[in-house]
This record gives C-alpha cells, structure tokens and sequence, in this order.
C-alpha cells in the first residue's frame, strides 16, 4: 500500500513538473467554482450580489496568495527549486560555453578512462561465470605454493580419487585438464583445444548438450568406444549446424572418435575448449598428473566449511610427505580464479591509475569552478540580499558542478565506448580472459553515473562552501573589488594535490619503461633475427616409434635445408621461449658429486641447430650426423652447466649420465661448450642445459613435439609459405602446430609488458598534462587576480624582471611542495608494480627514474608558469590600476 | 484568513478525511458541511482549506476528480483513498486517546 501512495504522488510531482499550465488553469477552476457557490450562498442569505461577492473573496483572503499555497503544497519545495537550479545552471553555463566545454572535456576524459576501465573489470572479474549458481562451484587445491614444482589450484590424481572417496561438502567433484590434438575427418587439419575432463565434469558445471547426450559414467573406461563432445563453435565450422554430425567419427590424433552430442554456445571450459573427452582416473606408478579439480558445493555448505573438510584431510596421515609439508597447501578456491589469477594485479594496478587521472581532472575542474565561483561572488551577494540561504546558494553552485560532471559523464561513456575496443585490440591476445563478457552493460553505465556524481560533488563542493562564505556579509561592500589572494591557500593545496598525484603516476610509468627497456636489451643466448621456426607434433598413432619420428625430421630437416636463401637448418624438441620442457636430475661418473638441488634443462638436437637458431659454440665440436644411436653418447653443456658441474676444469671429455641409475651404456661424453639460453623467457635467468644429439634419444615422448629452426639471408618471414609446403610434402596429414619467426616470438614474450608499459605511459601523460593545465590555471588566476597590486609595484621602480621572480618563484615552491609529497606517496605506492611482478631488473625506489621525473615534473611547471609570468611583465601599470 | 484559535494544529487534516469518509464532495460542499456538523463551533477559513485539501492529495490519503456537479459545472470532487481510510482510522484512535487525556486532566478539581 505504501507503494500504491507513493506512485500516485509520483504521478502528481510529474504532472506538476511538466504540465503547469493544465494545473494552474485546474487551481483557477476549483478556486473561482468556490467563489461562485459562495456568493450564491450568500445570495440565498439576502446579500446583493456585489455584497456577496465580496463576503467570498474577503473569506478566501486573495485568490492569488492561495494559488501560490497550493503550488508549494503541490510542487513540494526541494523538487521545485531542483528543477530551478538546473534551469539556472544550464542558462549560466550556456553563457560561458569555454568554461563549459573545458571542464566538461577534463571530466570526460577522468570518467571515460574509468569507465573503461571499469568495463573490462566487470566482464573479467566481475561478471559471473556463465554457469548455472557460479558461486558454489570451487576448485579444490592441495599443491606446492611456492618452490622450483609451484602450481597453480591442482590435486594429484591419488589425492583426487582420495579426496572423492571421503567428501562430504561437495555434491559432486571432477577433475579435468586440456590437450591440443590434431583433429582431422572434418575439413582441413586443424589443431584444437580438447577439455579432457571425467564424465562428471558437466554434472557439475549443470552445462547440458544443446543436442544429442554428455558424457555418462563409463565412457573414457578402456575398452569402450572413444565418444567427443563438440563447441558449438566447432559444430557449425566444421558441420554447417547438421544435427546429422551425431554419430560420425571425427578423429583426433588419428584416433577414430564418435561426435556423441554439441554443447551450447559459449561454452568453452576450460581453456576455450572446441572438443570434450573423457577421461577416468586411474592410479598407476608413472601417473604423475595434477590436474584442477572443480567441485559444486551443496546447498547451504560455505566456503569455509568445505576449507575445514580440505584441511583434515590434508593433514590425515600418509597424505602429504613431512617435507613437502610446507609449501603444499590445501586450498578451496572459486573457480573463476583459475580464469583471472594472472590478469587481476594488471587491473588493479590501471584501475588505481585511471583513478588517479579522475582525481586530477576533477581536481581541475575545482579550480576552474573556484574561480568561476569568486567571479560571482556580486551576484551570490546579490541573491543573498535578495533572501536566498547560504544552503540554498550552495545548492545551486552544486547543480552546476553536477550538470558540469553529468555532461562529462556521458561524454566519458562515448570515450569508453570507443576505447575499449582500442584497450583490448592494444593488448596481447589471451591478456583478458572472458573476452566476450567485456562490453559496456548497464553496471558500465551505473558505475559511470556514480562516479560522475561524485566527481560533481567532489569538485563543486568546496568551491560552493567558499564561494558562498562571506556572501551575504560583505561583498556588496567592497564595490566590485575583488579581494587579492581570495582562497589563496586552498588553490595552492590544489595546484599542489595535482602535481603529486601526476608525480606518482610518472614514477610508476617511468619504472615501467625502465624495466621495459632493460628487458628488452637482455641477451637471449640466441640471435632471433633472420631465423623462422616451425613447429610440428607428431601423433603416436601414425609415429609409433623413435626410428619412425626420426625418419621424419631427418626428411623434413633435409627439404627444408635447401630452400632457397636458407643457410642453416635444425630441430630442437623444446625451443627457447616455448611453453614447456624437460629438466631433470645429472649424475657424474665416479666420486664427483652434483651441487644440491641442481638441475638441468635437457634438449634433444640435430645437427645445425646451433648454427640456425645462432647460439654460439664455445669450444669443441657440435653434433654430426655420426653421432647415431650406435656411436658412443655425447652431450653438448652449456656454459652455466659446464660450471657447476665441472669447476675450474675444461668440461670437454668429462662424462656424465642423465639416468638416475647408470648402466655403463648411458654414460655420455662431453664434446662441446655453448652459450647459455633464456629457455624459459627473458625475465627468466638462463637454465643450465645438458643438449643430447636428437637420434641418441629413445622415448617417443622426447621426439613427438619438434620445432625446426631455419636461419636465412632474407626476411624470415618470407619463408612461411615454403616451409609449410615442405611440411605438407612430407605429410600431408599433419598441421604446422605454429610457424612463428624468432623475432615474433620475443616479441610475444614481451607484449604483456609492452602492452602495460604503453598504457600506464598514456594514463600517466595524460595525467601530467591535465596537471600542468591545472598548475597553468592557478598560476595565470594568481597573476590576473593581482594585477593591480603588480601595477602599484612597478609605478613604484619594480622591474618587470622582479615581477617575472614572484610568479616563478611561486611555481617553484608549488611544484617543490608537489614534488616532495608525490614522491613519498610514489615510494609508499611503486612497492604495488614490484611486488605484482611488473619490474624486471629495477628497484622500485631507482633514483635515476625518480630524479628524472622530478626533473621533467619542474621543467613542465615551470613552462606552466612562464606564460602567466611573460603576461605579468608586460603589465602596463597604468591600465592594471585602473582596471576593474 | 485566521483558522479559528481552537482548531488545534493537524485536526484539520483529520477534520476533511473524516467528512470525506462519509461522501465524495467538492472544496466548497467540505467546508460547508464541516460548519454543519460541527454546530458551528468550527469553522473553517476558506483560505486554509483549499491548500490543506491539497496537501492531503499529494499525500496520497484523498484523491481528486473532476465531475460534472448539479448546476452542471465542473468542479473537483475529493474522496478518501484507501491508505487514507486506513491514516484516518489511526488519528481518529490517536485524537480520542488524546482528548479524553486532555479532558481528564482539565476535569481534575483544584485541592
């Protein structure tokens, strides 16, 4: 009912807002049919008719009084003069459009950068997952936090078949990981992302095929006939949307899988999945899986309740060996964090820089409205006089800052509209997960309103108190005359905020490219330019044997060694710079012994994959086609290897074994000596790494997965398409995993911090040159507003020179003050890039990046500062005086 | 233009749902009828009237419509909405508490 009374008076407040005219004649009406029915009544009593009338209009007591009651009554009087205020604002506004349109920009450019921001962090962080009651799905995690082997939220397969045997706190737990096989019987060879998950996985998600069934217990059991759930996406690529693709055979690495049923659009869990296996878990001595496991949560069952159930378990005897004990942690984690782990400090951290950019845009815009204000301050009087309160006055300065940040807000959004798509085309593929979530929704738009209003409150607010604060005592007094200095200090303590908070900014942007810089002149231990790599995995249903995958890159290796321009080909099993490979134990031969903990990376190689990916050969010799699986074992060490192993002592001729248990055949000698490689990216240190000649190597799991590296004479590039011919001659069933030039792939690498770098630079130029607008403004407002009292100086023998003193000598102390203060709030707030993993190889106290954007912070003041001052020393003294 | 001295503060409120609890009627028929029934000890001044009525409209306890009355004019007719059925029953509870404390106070014989 209270709803019922509210929309009625609602409805009222409208009609009194927008349809005056029909009201005003409708309070005519009843107030005149009033006064008919009393002088009729007063007829009937025996009045003459004048008589009457005038009992009547003499009782209403002025019909025009009443009808200015009951428009109070009606209109309420906050609603009335709210919509006087924006009327009043906008004509006063509209009166100094240069005003407007700069302040209105300032805003749009601090809001609309939030917005942006805010936008991608609500589709990544925010939003949830795109499942049926997301925040009862968790990941269940007991895996080293820290060490050489930390991981992500994972269980051992032993301690998932554990944990799903004694759980009481999950309805229903799966575990699931994801492999890239090659799927062919549909269209052309394609590499794809296939969730390897057990049957129960879309049970717990709730996610049901849009077609035909999910997975069912016993499928993925051995014996059974292989089943694949397929993306939506896959489904209408590669089978133009048949519902008929059911019961075909599609096979992934060869293997011969049945299309069982489509999952719904959108779904692409885990790792933008286009194909769904089975797997069932079994323990065996080699499973050394850890795979995430997702669990929904039973009703009611918190998060916490479920991390207690973790924590016995963890702790049960058996479970955890005692010296793993303390970095292997249980963990219950929602599961979006899987998604979001690596992005959410680069949000923070731009969210925190966007916000700094708002604070000084409306920093400006309080100044600009400050000064605006005192302008006004006869008029304020004025209306004082007049009987408005200080409240009400005050009032209505904040309904022009509100019109002032409402309009920038929505200029903010269209800048938002615009710049996201800019953001997310600007930074490195995979940066932002749950790209399609990313769009400018109605949170977008709420938190764009909020923010505007609270940037309208923020710098309307002060301006208003001060403007209106002497009012209505003096201003009339003093003629005119503005009072020198008016609010000095609060303009200083402006000029000042702005210059701190673009310093901090600066500083932080200033470590980034440092660091930028630094990492980009590390020395890879390879030369990237003029080599191009193709990378091929071979599946083991056509390559069942070391002999068969050596065949192939021998092949392989020899078409493409005569490309033309080429002068060196190799293959390497993991290249520098990739996603994965192998390290491993070394053993000496005889008493010596290996430093504790020492491990080594362990590459297979051909013969001229030194020279192709340019990694320099020290000393010895490098591999030859000689050193086949009959010849004695050789290795090559990399310098760091050769070191420790062997200190102070040449490390050719010295033996050693990579097999946990030598057998005399698996000793191998040293032949040569390379330069150390950046394997694992440039921010890495260099792996010591022990190089095995590729045909002296017997697992098909050290063979399957080959990138051939090419070095030429011309544009790598160029010789793409003739190496992805030379793949299709050789095999015409297998898809070039990635052909990628090594420059590209160092350039990969360091997209995120380019991308970053980049970004931080924008918001932090941006926020310096807002800033020195802001300090320009202040500066120029000081000087006009003393102009008389620089005139009166220089009639009295002041040098223009001396004038030009004063006002730099206040940019100076301004810029000063600004400086000292941002650059204790930088130390307090550079800690945040360094311990979030942003600085390679800089403090996030270096002194020369401090001082340098100190410097560069004064020069832009004081620039700031000299065309108020060159203004001030052409002052005619004469015409100061008289001014005003 | 003065109300009568006796008419406490926001009995008129009360006075007009009560009235208009019995009928619709117009401005004019409300005072009329409030003179009536009260004996004339109340009287209510045309000038507080009419932006009483429209407090109380806005309110959302009375609600107005315009109707063709018996002289075969128009005139706006006002009547009691249910939350003010509702607000009435309360104050005329909350007035009787009211009275009948102020009147066994003022009945108190001096000692």
């Amino acid at each position: 009912m209270r709803l019922e009374r509210w929309l009625y008076s609602v409805r009222l407040r409208f009609r009194a807002l927008f349809c005056r005219d029909r009201e005003e004649q409708e309070f005519d009406d009843e107030l005149r049919d009033h006064i008919e029915r009393q002088v009729q009544a007063g007829e009937a009593r025996g009045l003459t008719p004048d008589q009457a009338r005038r009992a009547a209009l003499i009782a209403m007591g002025g019909v025009e009084q009443r009808k200015e009651e009951i428009r109070d009554v009606r209109r309420g009087r906050v609603t009335e003069e709210l919509v006087q205020d924006v009327r009043y604002a906008i004509r006063t506004l509209g009166r100094s459009p240069g005003f407007a349109a700069v302040a209105v920009l300032t805003l749009a450019l601090g809001i609309g950068a939030n917005s942006a921001v805010f936008t991608v962090v609500n589709g990544v962080l925010l939003r949830p997952m795109p499942f049926p009651e997301p925040d009862r799905l968790f990941l269940v995690s007991l895996a080293p936090v820290d060490g050489p082997f930390r991981s992500g939220p994972v269980l051992t397969d032993r301690h998932y078949l554990e944990f799903r045997a004694q759980d009481r706190q999950f309805e229903q737990i799966a575990t699931f990981s994801t492999s890239e096989p090659t799927l062919t019987g549909a269209g052309d060879p394609i590499r794809i992302s296939d969730g390897t998950v057990t049957p129960e996985f879309f049970d717990v998600l709730r996610v049901q095929p849009q077609i035909g069934r999910g997975f069912q217990a016993g499928d993925g059991q051995p014996g059974t006939n292989p089943v694949v759930l397929l993306s939506d996406r896959i489904w209408r690529m590669r089978f133009n949307a048949d519902p008929r693709a059911l019961g075909t055979l599609v096979r992934l690495d060869g293997v011969a899988h049945e299309v069982i049923g489509v999952m719904p659009p959108g779904m692409t869990f885990p790792s933008d999945a286009q194909v769904w296996t089975p797997v069932v878990v079994r323990l065996d001595p080699h499973n050394s899986w850890m795979r995430p496991v997702v669990g929904r949560l039973r009703r009611g069952v918190s998060r916490r309740e479920a991390q207690a159930e973790l924590d016995v378990f963890a702790r049960q005897p058996g479970r955890v060996s005692a010296q793993d004990r303390d970095v292997w942690r249980p963990a219950i984690v929602p599961l979006k964090e899987l998604l979001i782990a690596n992005v959410r400090s680069s949000l923070l951290i731009f969210t925190g820089a966007v916000g700094f950019v708002l604070l000084i845009a409306c920093t400006n815009v309080a100044h600009l409205l400050l000064t605006r204000a005192t302008g006004r301050r006869q008029e304020m009087a004025v209306r004082a006089a007049l009987g408005a309160g200080r409240a009400r006055l005050v009032r209505q300065l904040l309904t022009e800052g509100l019109m002032i940040s409402l309009a920038g807000g929505a200029a903010g959004v269209v800048l938002a509209m615009a710049g996201v798509p800019a953001l997310i085309a600007l930074a490195p593929l995979g940066t932002f997960p749950r790209l399609e979530m990313i769009r400018i929704d109605g949170w977008v738009l709420a938190f764009t309103l909020v923010v505007s209003v609270l940037t309208g409150i923020g710098a309307g607010l002060v301006p208003a108190l001060r403007a209106t604060r002497q009012a209505v005592s003096d201003t009339l007094n003093q003629g005119g005359r503005s009072v020198a200095g008016g609010h000095e200090r609060l303009r200083n303590a402006l000029a000042v905020a702005e210059v701190a908070l673009a310093l901090i900014l600066l500083t932080g942007a200033g470590l980034m490219l440092k660091s930028f810089l630094r990492l980009r002149a590390v020395d890879p231990g390879f030369t990237p330019d003029h080599a191009i790599t193709l990378t091929v995995d071979l599946p083991n249903s056509a390559y069942g044997s070391a002999a068969s995958m050596q065949t192939f890159h021998t092949a392989l290796l020899g078409r493409l060694s005569v490309l033309p321009d080429v002068v060196a080909a190799g293959a390497v099993n993991w290249r520098p710079l990739g996603s994965a490979l192998i390290r491993g134990d070394v053993v000496l031969e005889g008493d010596r012994k290996v430093p504790d903990g020492f491990l080594v990376d362990k590459p297979a190689v051909t013969p001229g994959y030194f020279r192709a990916m340019g990694i320099h050969l020290h000393s010895g010799r490098d591999f030859m086609e000689s050193d086949g699986a009959a010849a004695p074992g050789v290795v090559i060490v990399s310098q760091s290897a050769g070191r420790a192993l062997w200190p102070n002592e040449d490390p050719i001729g010295g033996r050693v074994s990579l097999q946990d248990d030598p057998t005399p055949a698996d000793w191998l000698t040293v032949v040569g000596i390379v330069d150390d490689v950046k394997q694992q990216g440039l921010a890495k240190g260099a792996d010591p790494a022990i190089y095995q000649p590729y045909r002296q190597v017997k697992g098909t799991f050290f063979l399957s997965h080959m990138t051939f590296a090419v070095r030429t004479t011309a544009d790598p590039a160029l010789l793409a398409p003739a190496m992805r011919a030379v793949l299709h001659d050789t095999d015409a069933n297998l898809p070039a995993q990635s052909i990628a030039t090594m420059p590209d792939l160092i350039a990969a690498t360091t997209a995120e911090p380019r991308f970053q770098t980049r970004l931080l630079t924008v918001l932090a130029v941006l926020a310096l040159t807002l800033a020195v607008l802001g300090m320009y403004g202040v500066l120029a407002y000081a000087v006009a507003l003393r102009r008389r009292e620089f005139g009166i100086r220089m009639a009295l023998g002041a040098q223009s020179a001396d004038v030009v003193d004063l006002v730099l000598r206040r940019t100076l102390a301004l810029a000063g003050t600004g400086i000292v203060i941002g650059s204790g709030g930088a130390i307090a707030l550079t800690r945040v890039l360094d311990q979030s993993g942003f600085l390679f190889d800089v403090r996030p106290t270096d002194p020369t990046t401090f001082a340098l954007v100190a410097l560069g912070v004064l020069v832009m003041a004081v620039v700031a500062g000299l065309i108020p001052a060159r203004r001030a020393r052409r002052l005619d003294p004469m015409v100061a005086m008289r001014a005003e | 233009m003065s109300k009568p001295p006796d008419l406490v503060q926001g009995t008129l409120d009360l006075l007009i749902l009560k009235i208009l609890a019995l009928e619709p009627l117009n401005g004019w028929a409300i005072g009329q009828r409030l003179t009536q029934v009260s004996g004339d000890v109340l009287q209510v001044s045309d000038g507080s009237l009419y932006p009483a009525l429209h407090k109380l409209e806005r309110a959302g306890w009375i609600t107005a419509e315009w109707r063709p009355s018996e002289n075969n004019r128009r005139a706006k007719f006002y009547s009691l909405t249910r939350p003010g059925r509702r607000h009435l029953e309360k104050e005329s509870a909350n007035w009787s508490r009211l009275s009948a404390a102020i009147s066994s106070v003022v009945r108190l014989k001096e000692a």
